[in-house]
């Protein structure tokens, strides 16, 4: 009991003597735990809002959604054909080892990425190969005409390194090290934590701060305490649960937070195994897209924070099309559940799968059936099971799983990055799909000529290619092999002590933008 | 003579079964990873990625290989000491293993001391009145830290001192503004042999915390087993034997009781050791304490098999070790124990 009483009134005199928060870096949480800081490597949000501060891609995009140039000078020109496009390179540029940024090295990170990367399929399934054309200008020759290639060369994984630093590991990572062009250099690695400090020989703008600390805490009541204890200065919403987002933004609409919301990038959405019964029949598919109340399940589970989403393309994105899907209506999904012969005495029954490891997921599930059970309890009702992610994921591909709700985050802000990987169908039989990404993404699902669709959507440019889009999402509507259910956007929260944070538009926080606030300062910005 | 030589056969064994033992445990985890539903590749491309992608990444991490040759190539690469590495970053498992295992050593060791000290205290302290209020109040302590949650206790303790008082931090292993000492990965060693005491104090605080949960949801096994151990000791005949002779109550307790009644707390210290060696994931979940348990928890999340079969090697061949080391302290202390 002594001992006991003597370490609780330790506790005071150890803070006591603890060293205040000096540094004039800025610390920021995420969830994420960062394993490696090799490009090839990145495939999660973590690192990828890492790399945006220790990196530049050759375009980016600004806040509001438009193309803007960074390690090229100019958008790429691109040959009669649509089958080359070279790039001019910005000159001038050193990477973190001092050694210039060229053409080579460009081309080198392209084709270690290609040969290596995680990702590496997304810029291999359109790049042919990369060439030196200049010593300022690369050349790509593209397997297809491939219009959003700007919008595809904007993700933050196909950021140069240096070749020097990277010479012995041109095909095998270097996890711990990270040697770019971006406006900070890395100046420690852990797991758990990351320092980054400005690169005095930046070829843009300076970072407003002296530099920042990631750290990653494993879980959501320790990153929302760490902002709360001012032990924090920002906080990255990527794994926060949903209750504690909600009381940072209501600290933040009181004053006593700041708040930035960014672009959304992420639907969450149902995947109906359209090749099996009972969910090969259309009628009933139309049924069950009728029967989701987006409002309020969106109200209920995700506490206002998310936004019902009836498509697949985000909103902010071209080919956009708000209501492609149909809005709930439970008389019009009853007049279908009877057409399929249910509801007079039969009870349809459809196994809803939900990711047992995100909370979220299982609240969405229990939320669906009660709203069923209120709704259309003679018509229908679902048997839900959690299923850990890893687990959901190996079994969908095999139409194993009659619908299963997950979530879709794309690498690089375009509508083909939410439209190919969720519909393109390499082979298939009538409306069945037997090989490719609409199997891998558990509808089974396809449409002749749709295949055709979505790769001349992908050539196109302009009005034609937003009104191919909202066709191919009107199309893909009907058959409703996905339910789009809501929007997730990323969020950061900060302390008022710490300028406004603000997103881009591909939802990293300029971390350059941040700066600790003076007295002064604090008492202008609200 | 007779009892050193039994002694050594059966430590003598127990070390020639320990590669056997470590052989069928890492055989039981490569197969359990295998039949285990889940995917390697769905785990780090998510459902995203188009076929051709995932084969390619299968082939480049050795998974299309038949079974068979998995198995044959980790046996003995396992022989030659080396356990593979990570699919997650392709950094050797040796080298993880490094970075986590010191952490949850460090951890494991501080709180079992704090354990230790306050369990015993408690427990010896209602000695001298069975049945007494403090007595009374040492049973419950008991019982209580045993029987609390651990996720509970470790984030009732986190609201209370780091988020509502601010007095320390709520997560992590070291102050993000300081660089972390280098050297053998036990901060508390590093820092001290530096003689920062930056990084020191830095390293204390962050470990109060989590130390101080697990050492107080730990100490109600000592303090149970010592109480017990204790009263069934003060009534043996041993006991009522030294006290007609006249020994005063203080000398019968410390030079003939506790030494007897500590001897099985020695066993339970031992095993409680084993238990920590593999960390202790609620503890290290809630305070972001980078251990081996929380390792081998993203591991498995992962499905990065070399890393869980490592890992569970790793800490197997401990616990083996330790439960040897404590055999053979008993087997020194306790003369009664025959083998």
């Amino acid at each position: 009991m002594a001992a006991c009483l003597a370490t609780l009134l330790a506790l005071p005199l150890l803070a006591a003597c603890q060293p205040r928060r000096s540094s004039p870096s800025l610390i920021v949480a995420t969830k994420s735990r960062i394993d490696s800081l090799d490009p090839v490597q990145a495939s999660r949000i973590g690192v990828m809002q890492v790399l945006s501060g220790l990196g530049d891609p050759l375009y980016a995009i600004d806040s509001n959604g438009r193309l803007e140039t960074r390690l090229a000078t100019a958008l790429p020109v691109l040959s009669d054909d649509g089958l080359r496009a070279r790039i001019p390179l910005r000159q001038g540029v050193l990477f973190h080892d001092g050694t210039p940024f060229n053409a080579d090295a460009m081309a080198f990170s392209l084709r270690r990425f290609m040969a290596i990367g995680t990702l590496g399929y997304q810029l291999g399934e359109r790049v042919e190969s990369v060439r030196v054309t200049a010593p300022y200008e690369i050349e790509l020759a593209l397997k297809r005409p491939f219009s959003p290639l700007p919008r595809l060369l904007s993700a933050i994984f196909l950021t140069p390194v240096s070749p020097t630093a990277y010479r012995r590991h041109r095909d095998k990572p270097l996890n711990d090290r990270f040697v770019g062009t971006g406006p900070y250099a890395l100046a420690f690695f852990g797991g758990q934590q990351q320092r980054l400090t400005p690169w005095p020989r930046y070829w843009g703008k300076r970072p407003l701060n002296a530099g920042i600390d990631l750290v990653t805490l494993s879980n959501s009541t320790a990153l929302f305490g760490a902002l709360r204890s001012g032990e924090v200065d920002l906080l990255l919403n990527s794994g926060l649960e949903i209750d504690h987002q909600q009381a940072l933004h209501r600290d933040a609409a009181a004053g006593r937070l700041r708040e930035a919301i960014g672009p959304s990038q992420e639907i969450a959405l149902v995947s109906l195994l359209s090749d099996q019964p009972p969910l090969n029949r259309p009628v009933l598919r139309q049924a069950v897209a009728r029967s989701l109340d987006r409002a309020t399940i969106v109200r209920r589970v995700t506490l206002g924070l998310r936004s019902p989403q009836r498509q697949l393309i985000p909103p902010d994105l071209p080919g956009s099309d708000p209501s492609a899907w149909p809005a709930y209506d439970p008389a019009k999904a009853r007049i279908l559940y009877r057409q399929a012969g249910y509801c007079q005495g039969k009870v349809l029954t459809l196994p809803l799968t939900y990711r047992s490891d995100i909370p979220t997921d299982r609240l969405f599930a229990l939320t669906w059936q009660a709203q069923l059970r209120r709704d259309l309890a003679d018509c229908v009702t679902l048997e839900v099971t959690g299923m850990e992610a890893t687990t959901a994921y190996s079994q969908l591909d095999k139409g194993a799983l009659t619908m299963l709700f997950y979530d879709w985050i794309g690498d690089y802000p375009d509508a083909e990055n939410f439209l190919m990987p969720l519909l393109s169908c390499s082979k298939a039989e009538g409306d069945r799909c037997l090989k490719g990404n609409s199997v891998l993404g558990g509808s089974f699902w396809t449409a002749p000529g749709l295949e055709a669709e979505l790769q001349r959507s992908s050539q196109l440019d302009g009005p034609e290619r937003v009104s191919l889009l909202v066709a191919i999402q009107r199309r893909v509507a009907a058959a409703n092999p996905y339910l789009p259910v809501w929007l997730s956007a990323p969020a950061a929260w900060g302390g008022l002590g710490v300028s406004q944070p603000r997103f881009d538009g591909s939802g990293r926080v300029r971390l350059g933008e941040l700066r600790r606030l003076s007295a002064a300062d604090g008492a202008r910005v609200p | 003579m007779s009892r050193r030589s039994d002694l050594a056969r059966y430590l003598a064994s127990r070390l020639a079964l320990a590669p056997l033992m470590l052989w069928l445990i890492a055989s039981l985890v490569f197969l359990l990873l295998r039949v285990a539903p889940g995917d390697p590749i769905d785990a780090l491309l998510g459902t995203r990625a188009p076929e051709a992608a995932r084969a390619a990444l299968r082939a480049q991490l050795g998974l299309d290989r038949p079974l068979a040759e998995q198995y044959g190539r980790f046996l003995g690469h396992l022989l030659r000491g080396d356990l593979g590495q990570s699919l997650t970053n392709g950094e050797p498992v040796t080298r993880l293993i490094q970075d986590s295992l010191p952490a949850s050593l460090e951890l494991g060791v501080v709180a079992l001391l704090l354990a230790a000290i306050v369990g015993l205290a408690v427990g010896f302290s209602g000695i001298a009145r069975p049945e007494g209020r403090l007595d009374l109040a040492g049973r419950l302590y008991g019982i209580g830290t045993y029987a609390l949650p651990p996720f509970w206790a470790a984030m009732v303790v986190q609201l209370v001192f780091a988020v509502w008082l601010g007095w320390l931090p709520v997560g992590g292993r070291f102050p993000a503004t300081l660089m972390p000492p280098q050297g053998t990965g036990f901060y508390l060693l590093d820092s001290l042999r530096a003689g920062d005491w930056q990084q020191l104090g830095g390293s204390l605080r962050h470990l109060v915390l989590p130390a101080s949960t697990l050492g107080l949801l730990l100490s109600g096994i000592f303090t149970n087993a010592l109480r017990l151990n204790l009263r069934r000791a003060l009534g043996s005949d041993y006991v009522e034997a030294a006290r007609s002779r006249g020994l005063s109550e203080r000398r019968v307790v410390l030079h003939h009781a506790l030494p007897n009644a500590l001897l099985p707390v020695l066993t339970i210290t031992g095993i409680t050791v084993a238990s920590l060696i593999g960390g202790a994931l609620l503890i290290e979940v809630t305070f972001s304490w980078p251990g081996i348990a929380f390792r081998l928890q993203e591991a498995i999340a992962q499905r990065d098999y070399p890393l869980v079969q490592g890992i569970v090697v790793v800490v197997a061949a401990l616990v083996v070790l330790v439960s040897v080391l404590v055999d053979l302290v008993v087997a020194l202390l306790d003369p009664r124990i025959r083998f």
